[in-house]
């Protein structure tokens, strides 16, 4: 066999395999076509109509996205979003530091904490809602119990009732169900750190908040940026816990997005400005990934 | 054609071993096979299934053995399935846009079956109506709801209505009767407040449209069915004076009094397990709810106390004497594109024609649900049934039969005008909007409504021409 006929041979066998590397995605590949993209680039379009929901759709050019940026309801909510995400990447973010960081230094019994912490993750928002709702119960909850029995007043208001209180207590009631899910990806991330850092530290000096800071948060930048990213997408897409515990109100305190846009398109019956309210998650959605790549790009190990 | 696919992955691939390709490829093929096979399962038998979705949570208990057997036994080669669905509406909405929804379609009310009806979604029963007589079966303000621009698109599956419910051992107790008028009411407010009592109990923390049936009350019983009549109808502006007079009360009952579960804060944080546990303890005095709430009566039971309801009170002298807010419960429709449109209008006549069978399902959710508006008398009712039941429901047939009767906003408004009704009165309660404000969008929705054709057929009150 001559030198180009082998080498023809290994095209083909390279072909071979590359049709046969795209014929084991092709599956997936219509999978994400049929549920992604269509619907994607269907919800696109519907943002330019306006439809009902059901029947025929009539073009509209850009009235949809002209009422949103007048609305003053999704600018409330958008701002809700924000705050959300503020109150996420700040607290959840820094208990579950926290928290793995201690845990990380406890040898026996660490398990347990760690199947205590996550448990709340793996409940059903629905079962977390309504544990929190009795819990924080104007009549029978938290707050009138302590107010009888020992006079703390502070507690004894109607949480999801308050304009002031119900967007921080539903992110409170969220943050609490998700801080031991980051505690455990954190401390799985802690766990991977050398410990011979730690004793070179120790050498040099460092006490445990120095460590901490120059050890283990270094150590576990991609962890944390991954999180940090995820946090940012998952609130600018939250709606199940605000759904379910205020549904927005009241006089939309709690209200983002994702119930603006529930609201919009199954009570309202205007699915042309929901896909348009929809839009602007995507782009959210899409400016924190952008985000993610950039630090990529710049050389960042995330 | 995947099975295809995969052989061709395979041949082209790594499993260069012929025994391992060969069990690959067997293991795809029966999957290939059953995946196949699966759209095929349904189709087996000979008996045409006419499938009904309904709310899940409403069904009466015995509704197999009481109407599903029957229907079935009474049409061989026929088999009707009912089947309970969690958040109805929007199941219905995206399986009827995909020509995939049932053959009979119950929606949460007239508004939403208007949006199925104006997209072409829904058959016209005119024929089915006449064929059958439904006009002489369904209580008459019933059966006009059904029509949107002077054709039948639906029958109401239940009524219901708004009333003043009350612990009746509470009132006794303290020597109160229940209030006609707002002097009556404002006093014992007063009375219960200074006892310790929420005057009522009421929120919208499971279920924030709530609110609407608080707003149709004053509404309807500070600015009159007749003025709420006119402004349905589109003959006088919602901004109208008669209106404000509605709100500002409601303001100062529900915002500055907090008569409803102690101050505003609560009405949101409260709910129907709250309900339930106030109203039948003492806690509260009373509450102003829908005859749904029959159902939730034995919670008194459990408390050892009684309960009763009353008419709800006139707060002003233009909204005339006590009269019943009419309200559908849920729509019954046929799909337009049901291949079994006449059965399905069959099931749907079969309902409407045995009012002792619609009381026995009935009497399982205490008259709360699929309480279907026929012509009942007392005898039609269950031996066993409560006697504050049977005075509400032959109280209601009276008064309303005399066209004194108001309007509830799931029944009679579209859903746009009725959203905004509910949810921006919030801002109201919370003066973040006026109530002039409120009401001036609240007209701008109505006027989108009526121009997109969306009106509903609204009976017309005891003196209105």
């Amino acid at each position: 066999m001559t030198a180009t006929a082998l080498q023809q041979e290994a095209q083909r066998a390279k072909r071979r395999q590359q049709i046969g590397g795209w014929l084991f995605v092709a599956p997936v590949l219509l999978l994400n076509l049929i549920v992604v993209v269509i619907p994607s680039a269907i919800g696109l379009g519907m943002a330019f109509t306006d439809w009902s929901g059901v029947g025929s759709m009539n073009f509209i050019g850009l009235a949809n996205f002209q009422r949103l940026f007048q609305d003053g309801v999704f600018f409330k909510a958008l701002t809700h979003n924000l705050l959300w995400t503020a109150f996420f990447l700040i607290v959840p973010v820094a208990l579950g530091l926290l928290g793995a960081y201690l845990l990380s230094g406890i040898k026996r019994g660490q398990m347990f904490f760690r199947v205590a912490y996550f448990i709340p993750y793996v409940i059903a928002a629905v079962v977390n809602t309504q544990l929190w709702r009795y819990l924080l119960n104007p009549r029978v909850g938290i707050g009138p119990a302590l107010s009888q029995c020992c006079g703390i007043e502070f507690l004894n208001v109607p949480v999801f009732g308050s304009r002031d209180l119900a967007l921080l207590g539903v992110a409170f009631v969220d943050m609490w169900h998700f801080w031991g899910f980051l505690l455990v990806l954190y401390l799985a991330a802690m766990s991977g750190v050398d410990i011979e850092l730690y004793e070179v530290a120790r050498l040099d000096g460092a006490g445990r908040w120095a460590q901490f800071r120059h050890v283990t948060l270094p150590s576990i930048r991609p962890t944390l940026v991954f999180t940090i990213l995820m946090i940012t997408i998952w609130s600018g897409l939250v709606f199940d816990y605000v759904f379910i515990i205020t549904g927005g109100g009241p006089a939309n305190a709690s209200e983002v997005m994702g119930t603006l846009l529930y609201t919009t398109a199954f009570q309202r019956f205007e699915a042309g400005y929901a896909a348009a309210i929809g839009i602007f998650m995507a782009l959210w959605v899409a400016i924190a990934t952008g985000g993610f790549v950039l630090l990529r790009k710049l050389g960042w190990e995330v | 054609m995947l099975y295809l696919i995969l052989k061709q992955a395979v041949h082209t691939s790594i499993f260069k071993e012929a025994a391992v390709k060969t069990r690959i490829l067997s293991v795809m093929l029966i999957f290939s096979i059953v995946l196949m096979a699966v759209p095929a399962v349904g189709a087996q038998g000979d008996e045409t299934v006419i499938t009904w979705w309904t709310e899940v949570g409403t069904v009466p208990t015995n509704l197999q053995e009481v109407f599903i057997d029957p229907w079935n036994a009474a049409h061989p080669g026929y088999r009707l399935e009912i089947i309970e669905k969690e958040d109805l509406e929007a199941v219905l909405r995206t399986t009827i846009a995909a020509g995939e929804a049932p053959d009979i379609l119950q929606t949460a009310g007239a508004s939403y079956i208007a949006e199925f009806v104006k997209a072409g979604l829904v058959q016209p029963l005119d024929d089915y109506a006449e064929q059958w007589d439904w006009a002489d079966k369904l209580l008459p303000w019933a059966y006009e709801t059904g029509f949107i621009g002077g054709t039948l698109y639906s029958v109401p599956l239940t009524y219901e209505s708004m009333i003043l419910m009350y612990n009746r051992t509470l009132f006794e107790e303290h020597g109160w009767t229940p209030p006609t008028n707002l002097e009556e009411f404002t006093a014992l407010a007063e009375a219960a407040e200074a006892a310790g009592i929420h005057p009522m109990v009421y929120g919208n923390a499971n279920w924030q449209p709530s609110n609407e049936q608080v707003v149709g009350v004053y509404l309807n019983n500070v600015a009159g069915p007749q003025n709420v009549y006119a402004a349905l109808i589109g003959e006088k502006p919602w901004t109208d004076p008669e209106f404000v007079e509605a709100l500002e009360l409601l303001q100062t009952h529900i915002a500055d009094n907090g008569w409803f579960s102690g101050s505003l804060e609560n009405y949101f944080a409260t709910g129907w397990d709250d309900y339930w546990a106030e109203l039948p303890t003492g806690e509260a005095a009373m509450m102003m709810t829908g005859t749904w709430a029959f159902y939730m009566t034995f919670s008194f039971d459990e408390a050892g106390t009684e309960w009763d309801w009353a008419p709800l009170p006139i707060f002003n002298d233009r909204a005339g004497e006590y009269n019943y807010e009419l309200a559908t419960g849920s729509t019954l429709s046929i799909n337009a594109v049901s291949p079994n449109a006449d059965v399905a209008a069959d099931v749907i006549n079969y309902l409407l024609s045995d009012p002792a069978r619609v009381l026995e399902l009935s009497s399982t959710k205490q008259f709360g649900e699929y309480m279907v508006p026929l012509h009942y008398t007392e005898e039609d009712f269950p031996a066993d049934t409560d006697e504050r039941l049977i005075r509400f429901f032959s109280d209601f047939a009276e008064v309303t039969g005399e066209g004194r009767f108001g309007y509830t906003t799931w029944t009679f408004w579209p859903a746009g005008p009725n959203v905004q009704l509910w949810q921006e009165i919030e801002l109201v309660w919370f003066g973040e909007m006026s109530i002039e404000d409120y009401l001036a969008r609240h007209q701008a929705e109505w006027d989108a409504a009526r121009a997109a054709g969306l009106e509903l057929a609204v009976p017309a009150p005891a003196g209105v021409e």
